[in-house]
């Protein structure tokens, strides 16, 4: 089993997706996401955001494949990564928001694990997992177990297994959030490189404001049931004017509809 | 933490437990000897027969008699049997884990062949087997291999949703998911049933070869018991605790050893 060799990731699409969830205890039907459309061109950093609930996380699970649309599609290059989930093996990697790391595996061995998924040759598997600790700077600690690790070195490892893999696609739910601000940007700076270096496609999903502006070449500002409020290009705002598309964004979100400043372009 | 401490503290050596015992632990066994010693002298003045309460050199004597086939027997029994339950019980409860259904139909089985009691196995197993060896084993298996099963499945049960997310987000095939993920997180609760079933094990083997087995410690204890001899009893059941603690320890140092990740 080895990773087919591809030109550059291929784009996102998602036609009319609903995701519908009936509650166990009262039989109750949630609509996650009403009838999404969005595309994701290839290499583009796509920052996601919207308030608690909003169906962020549900478009993450979608993304990543482990659930299956109610109607609706979201396709990757043509393929669906639910109905075709082996076909994306080793070319999706995810980091989310608490670091998952194994707790009995050694720092280089979380990072080589979805390199042992994909069945590389077990040297090969080491050289590129430390080569990804050493860039991230862990290379001392790679056999430290993640408890013997401090929350941001953690995330750092979490980080190289991500990109161990050199995926066409990385999703990143809510990565930075639970770490300090200097320790988050830090994070947030490698993670925007190594993903521009690598050429993959991310796609943040984040509630922080500041944490989108600075990554995503686009953020996409999800209302109720995961509506489209605004679909922003940020390499069209001068850094000067940040602070007002900051404010614009969070109207939007506290409205539930885009805010005019949005609309200039 | 500076990154230097850190990766001092990372590499420090794992600490192994203790296997000597504790000096309170022969101070209690000192005391009871002597109060046994005490009690054997003045048997025949309480009008207790001397045979019931034999002195420490008479169970000495019984203990150096002490036939080392039938220890090695019983020990092989013991082993043998833990290692076909342990590999029976895991099959089957990751099979239940990935069929709902299996769990189903499985779940009030495994739970009527826990309420058994072990001697009613005894007897269906002198019922329906002729051979000694295949009887025994039968007994251990039935009794150790649902403690194993029901362990193992519960730990897989537990393994943490974030965990779950997290590896499948990475499509491994089942037997990867369960190779890198279910057996090394269940690891700790293994550890416990094995405990558990050793102790299980020693106590149901003596039973069951107490039944038409010609050897084995159960079968010595049975022998002790025609010729009314309190030391013999003594001596055997001594190498059954001693058995006990032995295979614990060996127990807890692979434990030690393969949980040394945990902080």
């Amino acid at each position: 089993m080895t990773v087919a060799p591809m030109s550059g990731p291929p784009p996102i699409e998602v036609r009319g997706l609903r995701k519908v969830f009936r509650q166990t205890t009262s039989g109750q039907s949630v609509v996650a996401i009403d009838r999404l459309d969005l595309t994701i061109s290839p290499r583009e950093v796509v920052a996601i955001v919207g308030q608690t609930g909003c169906g962020k996380s549900t478009f993450f699970d979608l993304a990543i494949g482990l659930e299956a649309p109610t109607e609706g599609s979201i396709l990757i290059g043509n393929k669906s990564p639910h109905s075709d989930f082996d076909h994306f093996r080793g070319k999706i990697a995810t980091v989310f928001q608490q670091d998952r790391l194994l707790p009995w595996r050694s720092a280089l061995d979380n990072a080589r694990l979805p390199l042992e998924l994909i069945g590389l040759p077990e040297a090969e598997q080491r050289e590129r997992a430390l080569t990804w600790l050493n860039r991230l700077g862990l290379g001392q600690f790679t056999n430290a177990y993640p408890h013997e690790l401090s929350g941001g070195m953690r995330q750092r490892v979490a980080i190289a297994r991500a990109f161990s893999v050199q995926p066409d696609i990385l999703l990143a739910d809510e990565a930075f959030g639970h770490l300090d601000e200097v320790t988050a940007a830090e994070l947030r700076e490698t993670f925007l490189a190594l993903a521009r270096e690598c050429g993959s496609t991310a796609i943040l999903i984040t509630h922080q404001l500041e944490e989108a502006i600075s990554v995503g070449d686009r953020i996409v500002v999800f209302g109720k049931a995961a509506k489209v409020l605004a679909d922003i290009h940020v390499a069209q705002w001068r850094k000067s004017e940040y602070a007002t598309l900051r404010e614009a964004i969070q109207a939007t979100l506290q409205n539930n509809e885009a805010d005019l400043r949005l609309s200039r372009f | 933490m500076p990154l230097e401490e850190h990766a001092k503290s990372a590499r420090a050596p794992v600490p192994v437990p203790d296997l000597i015992f504790p000096r309170q632990t022969l101070v209690s066994l000192l005391v009871f000897a002597v109060c046994w010693e005490a009690l054997s002298h003045l048997a025949p003045a309480l009008g207790i027969p001397p045979f019931a309460i034999p002195s420490l050199v008479r169970i000495a004597k019984s203990v150096v008699d002490i036939t080392p086939i039938d220890v090695t027997v019983t020990l092989a029994r013991v082993i043998g049997a833990l290692i076909v339950s342990f590999v029976l019980g895991v099959c089957l409860a990751m099979a239940m884990y990935r069929s709902q259904s299996l769990d189903d139909y499985l779940h009030p089985m495994i739970r009527i062949l826990m309420a058994v009691p072990v001697v009613s196995w005894i007897l269906f197993a002198v019922l329906w087997f002729p051979g000694v060896e295949f009887r025994i084993g039968f007994v251990l298996v039935v009794v150790c291999g649902p403690v194993f099963l029901v362990d193992s499945l519960d730990a897989m049960r537990s393994v943490p949703r974030e965990l779950r997310h997290m590896i499948q987000s990475f499509r491994p095939t089942t037997l990867q998911y369960f190779i890198k993920l279910m057996l090394p997180a269940i690891v700790p609760s293994i550890f416990t049933s094995w405990k558990v079933n050793i102790s299980l094990a020693i106590r149901v083997v003596t039973i069951a070869e107490l039944v038409g087995a010609v050897t084995g410690i159960g079968h010595q204890l049975s022998v002790a018991q025609e010729l009314f001899s309190v030391a013999d009893v003594f001596a055997w059941t001594l190498v059954l605790v001693v058995l006990l603690f032995m295979l614990e320890a060996i127990v807890a140092r692979v434990e030690a050893r393969l949980l040394r990740w945990r902080p």
